[in-house]
């Protein structure tokens, strides 16, 4: 096991390695000279060349470079914003927050409607129900998630007035205790229904197969010989099977999902990350762009590793040499 | 006895997905090619009818400058289908090489292979897209390219499942044995017998790659000089109350493409399964 979780860690880390380099590289192959991209303006003061010559070790061999780039991030330094002069990793703290709170809400809900419709449509099988549930999860697996964002705007809060269209609080009216709460919560809902409408059906496609998979196995037709009521093997042995693979799906999904969300904030200005990061594309921020980047790239590997640890001890049967 | 090609045919004609899939992909492929011929005006060319509703001058309204949106949704056809059969077609050879390569030639070369193919499937690959193109410009190729070049890492894990279990085959001892070289086998037996999913799975890229273009369209990252879907959705979100039919109809265009795709993949994924083929 120790030598199973060790190799997931080089792999992570090696990762985490790969990602950096690319951004290097495209730092460096992008059209224009580095200390512009860097500084974010043609007109760069001798003063600041000199700085990020210095910090960047540009006048040195290019592997240099990377080794300093890389130190620079290891000590937490991600460089300072082009645009507000802040901390990179700062920003980054303080957007962090409100994209959890999106991302763990849409990704909770869609695991519990997703998983029991999933479960339901596995016992009908065939049924025009799970026809027609099918058909639906093919409709919310195809819809782009920013249009699906665009028709409830229009819907709920255009022209049913019911919910608010953009941001995470009322401007207008800050409520504060409760009622800021109830303020978040009636803002969270448009963009969590966009977010949770896409991920529903991954969720329902999982547990709908492997329900039907665990319902086939050589186990319950046993069971079912000894005259086991149908309820009791399914509640019992079928689901605690069949729910391993929505686990994985989860944990996966929670890795990718701040990229996946960042579109989704964009359309509902919520500030988070995906709004931080769009800014940062449109002023060509590039060290904030870096920042994000590697951010995302280290939690997504940390999530892989906790998604497969949690797997191998979660599921016996799973040898830790064979999975792969 | 039947014969493979009867099986498969059988096996293709009982298919609704595929059957469906098919219809739709039959009507996108006819609307792209006869484009000219379906839309009433030029897509490109502005009026003085700003945002005016569906009416029977203008089937699906017009946007903010005065297009006709039927006719832009009919040309953006063309660019969906290249920009996703491109980018799905990169994705498919780069997979397949790396994965062909891994599987086959086993031991060091897998260790490398394989493990660059496990390091970048953990790679965040919508961020790596979205800055190469912020930060190299949005022309067309440029997008189809990095999204076939970021997208190959499902690809690659099947070729090489696939030529690890063909190579055990007695096919492949006996080309072995005769003395044909190892490139040669890779190419001539092992890709070409092991290609199933990968036709499966390139299906469903074509699907995933349209909706990657389209979502950096909405974000203003897309070519500025063609009309494509995700772009009609980013111009008409500011027209949104006005004019909800811009962004309806561009949504409703992706998403028919994408399901085509998608029920084609499906079904490609049953039909040429390789459990189903020998059974």
């Amino acid at each position: 096991m120790k030598r199973y979780i060790g190799k997931r860690l080089l792999t992570a880390v090696l990762c985490v390695l790969l990602a950096l380099l690319l951004n290097f590289m495209i730092i460096h192959a992008a059209p224009g000279d580095p200390i512009r991209i860097l500084a974010g303006s043609d007109h760069v003061s001798p003063d600041m060349v000199a700085q990020l010559t210095q910090k960047y070790g540009l006048d040195k061999p290019l592997y240099v470079q990377f080794l300093r780039y890389v130190g620079n991030l290891l000590h937490g330094d991600m460089g300072v914003s082009i645009y507000t002069n802040q901390p990179v990793a700062q920003e980054i703290m303080e957007k962090l927050g409100p994209t959890l709170m999106l991302c763990l809400t849409s990704c909770t809900i869609a695991l519990i409607i997703g998983t029991l419709i999933g479960i339901f449509c596995a016992r009908h099988v065939g049924s025009k129900l799970d026809t027609f549930l099918g058909s639906i999860s093919y409709f919310f697996d195809s819809t782009p998630s920013f249009w699906l964002g665009l028709m409830l705007i229009l819907v709920f809060a255009s022209w049913l007035h019911l919910l608010p269209t953009s941001g995470m609080i009322s401007l207008r009216a800050p409520a504060t205790g409760f009622g800021h709460v109830l303020d978040v919560l009636k803002h969270l809902i448009l963009p969590g229904a966009a977010l949770s409408l896409t991920l529903i059906p991954y969720y329902f496609r999982i547990a709908r197969t492997s329900v039907i998979q665990v319902g086939n196995e050589d186990f319950i037709t046993t069971l079912r010989a000894a005259g086991m009521s149908e309820q009791r093997i399914y509640r019992k042995y079928v689901f605690r099977n069949a729910i391993l693979p929505v686990v994985t799906v989860f944990g996966i999904q929670l890795a990718y999902i701040v990229s996946g969300s960042a579109i989704v904030e964009i359309v509902f200005s919520w500030p988070g990350m995906g709004s931080y990061m769009m800014t940062a594309i449109s002023r060509r921020d590039y060290p904030t762009l870096m920042g994000i980047y590697f951010v995302i790239s280290i939690s997504v590997a940390i999530m892989m590793i906790a998604v497969d640890v949690v797997y191998t001890y979660l599921d016996p049967r799973i040898s830790r040499d064979g999975a792969k | 006895m039947t014969t493979r090609k009867e099986r498969f045919l059988r096996a293709v004609r009982s298919n609704t997905q595929l059957k469906v899939g098919f219809a739709m992909l039959l009507l996108l492929i006819l609307v792209a090619l006869l484009a000219g011929v379906i839309a009433p005006y030029d897509p490109y060319k502005l009026s003085d009818d700003l945002v005016t509703a569906p009416s029977a001058a203008h089937l699906l309204g017009t946007d903010h400058l005065g297009r006709d949106v039927f006719s832009m949704l009919v040309y953006g056809t063309r660019i969906s289908l290249m920009i996703g059969s491109i980018s799905a077609l990169i994705a498919a050879v780069i997979g397949t090489l790396l994965g062909g390569v891994a599987g086959f030639f086993g031991g060091k070369v897998d260790m490398i292979f394989g493990g660059f193919i496990n390091i970048f499937m953990m790679m965040p690959t919508f961020f790596l897209v979205l800055i190469v193109v912020a930060l190299f410009g949005s022309g067309m190729v440029k997008v189809m390219i990095v999204i076939g070049l970021t997208s190959w890492v499902s690809n690659a894990k099947l070729m090489r499942a696939q030529a690890l279990s063909l190579k055990e085959r007695t096919f492949i001892k006996s080309a072995e044995s005769i003395g044909e070289s190892k490139l040669r086998i890779l190419f001539f037996h092992i890709i070409p017998n092991g290609i199933f999913p990968i036709i499966a799975s390139t299906t469903m890229g074509v699907a995933t790659a349209i909706l990657t273009e389209s979502s950096l369209a909405f974000l203003g990252l897309g070519d500025p000089n063609i009309i494509s879907w995700g772009q009609i959705i980013q111009n008409g979100k500011s027209y949104l109350l006005n004019g909800w039919w811009i962004c309806l109809f561009a949504g409703l265009s992706i998403i028919y493409t994408v399901i085509t795709f998608y029920l084609l993949g499906d079904g490609l994924n049953k039909v040429l399964s390789p459990k189903l083929r020998t059974s």
